[in-house]
């Protein structure tokens, strides 16, 4: 435990001193804001079915933000600690990968949780659909978490970090927004959980009928698989700085 | 009593033969120095004795566990946006140790002052002595020091030599690398000399000086160097 808590100290410090790793989770939400914000101007003119027919920015927003985010974040922090050597003298002070990990993660879980009440406050919903949706998001936020631990594992540094995140990222955060015009590309992606959480987002907005147990229960599932991967991924390379 | 011990040996990174029956002990409490040009294989001795890599072959033993080892590696491991005292920190809340420790290590190096400095903003030498007081915060029993003085300027070398022993002092044994010998000189109590991969002579440096430099008056383990390997250090 005390051994979470040093990372966790360190990487909150080291996020707070970071403002371009600041503004990654602020700026989701901020466009969302604006988004819907230009939407609803009274001077452009909209009318009810075009309205209708446009995907909703903040769920938009909050599927990119959960999926293309976190993934290439986290990964770059644990390929950092690679790279700098910083893992090597953490390991030699008796610092195991599961802390480690755990701390790493739980730093980008709590900032996130923020993030997901934003994305709620600014979102159409209220009462429980509130939670519902900050929900929704946190859980794609764990997928996340779990998918770039174990990218950061299997890069050998910054550099090949991003190259290995982002083509995931933008697959799981542009899939949906796709999904939105595209029935075949939703088909595809409807194992996926980035995808799922825009079906969480339909359903309390009344455009869905699928049960929220289900999209809920491929999330998790999405976050145990991903769990798998990871844990095969670890014991085959280890986390070696 | 041996501290830390090689025996015969071997490593190879691909094709390229690193160490090649390399055997020599440290005894508790002593300035050991490993030294050797370049490419020798002297932080590769340190990978393997910290664990970093495996031998080939041969046996190595390290009396005390991880945890009771310092290390400061050329490749410092600093977390670059935190401050001096902010890396210690993390340190500090693995180590369990107090806060009055952490400041102490901080002042034994100079940085009492740039306690709050973030590490991006330290020079070279300032760097080297927080990484220093790093290795040296858990009062560790074996320091492995790769280098400690390389680029830096001959005061604060100065500074980090008088820690090194006073480490001594209290007990630690101290085992270095470097090519300076003028350092290994004055510094340690036995040095090895290694060539690639080869150990060519070991021994107190006062006595392998009086071996090689009988004729002169001086103390000059260069020299020594140089006549066994032919070669210079750089």
């Amino acid at each position: 435990m005390n051994n979470v808590k040093a990372i966790f100290k360190k990487q909150a410090k080291g996020i707070l001193r970071n403002p371009e790793s600041l503004i990654q989770f602020l700026i989701f939400p901020l466009v969302a804001f604006a988004m819907t914000a230009i939407l609803n101007f009274d001077e452009y003119y909209f009318t009810e079915e075009m309205l209708a027919s446009m995907p909703n920015m903040v769920t938009m927003m909050a599927t990119a933000f959960a999926g293309m985010a976190l993934i290439p974040m986290v990964a770059s922090i644990i390929a950092e600690d690679i790279e700098k050597k910083s893992l090597r003298f953490l390991r030699m002070a008796g610092m195991k990968p599961a802390p480690y990990l755990l701390g790493v993660g739980g730093v980008v879980l709590v900032v996130s949780m923020v993030t997901s009440v934003i994305f709620g406050f600014i979102s159409d919903f209220s009462g429980a659909d509130f939670w519902i949706f900050a929900g929704g998001i946190m859980s794609g936020v764990a997928a996340s978490i779990v998918l770039g631990a174990t990218i950061g594992i299997l890069s050998k540094g910054q550099q090949s970090s991003t190259a290995l995140s982002m083509p995931i990222a933008m697959v799981l955060g542009f899939g949906p927004m796709m999904a939105q015009f595209n029935d075949t590309v939703a088909r595809i992606l409807h194992p996926f959980y980035t995808q799922q959480l825009n079906v969480v987002a339909d359903y309390l907005a009344g455009n869905s009928t699928a049960p929220l147990w289900n999209s809920f229960a491929i999330m998790w599932g999405n976050v145990i698989v991903l769990g798998i991967i990871f844990a095969l991924v670890y014991a085959k390379k280890g986390l070696k700085g | 009593m041996i501290s830390v011990s090689m025996k015969n040996v071997c490593k190879a990174f691909g094709s390229n033969q690193v160490l090649q029956g390399v055997s020599f002990e440290t005894h508790n409490g002593e300035i050991f120095g490993m030294l050797g040009p370049s490419g020798a294989g002297k932080t590769t001795i340190i990978n393997i004795l910290t664990k970093q890599e495996s031998a080939d072959s041969g046996e190595c033993h390290v009396e005390v566990g991880s945890n009771q080892i310092g290390l400061m590696l050329e490749n410092d491991g600093l977390f670059d946006r935190l401050s001096c005292l902010d890396n210690l920190i993390v340190f500090e809340d693995i180590y369990k140790i107090p806060r009055s420790r952490t400041l102490e290590a901080l002042e034994k190096v100079g940085l009492g002052d740039a306690a709050k400095t973030v590490v991006n903003q330290l020079s070279k030498g300032m760097r080297q002595r927080l990484v220093l007081a790093r290795a040296v915060l858990h009062k560790p029993k074996i320091l492995f020091l790769d280098e400690p003085t390389s680029a830096l300027d001959p005061m604060t070398a100065r500074g980090i030599h008088k820690l090194i022993r006073e480490l001594r002092e209290g007990g630690s044994t101290i085992f270095l690398t470097t090519h300076n010998m003028e350092e290994a000189t004055h510094l340690c109590d036995r040095v090895v000399m290694l060539h690639k991969g080869r150990i060519v002579e070991q021994g107190c440096p006062k006595e392998i000086c009086e071996r090689y430099n009988a004729k002169k008056e001086s103390f000059d383990l260069e020299s020594v160097f140089v006549q066994l390997t032919g070669g210079g250090l750089e």
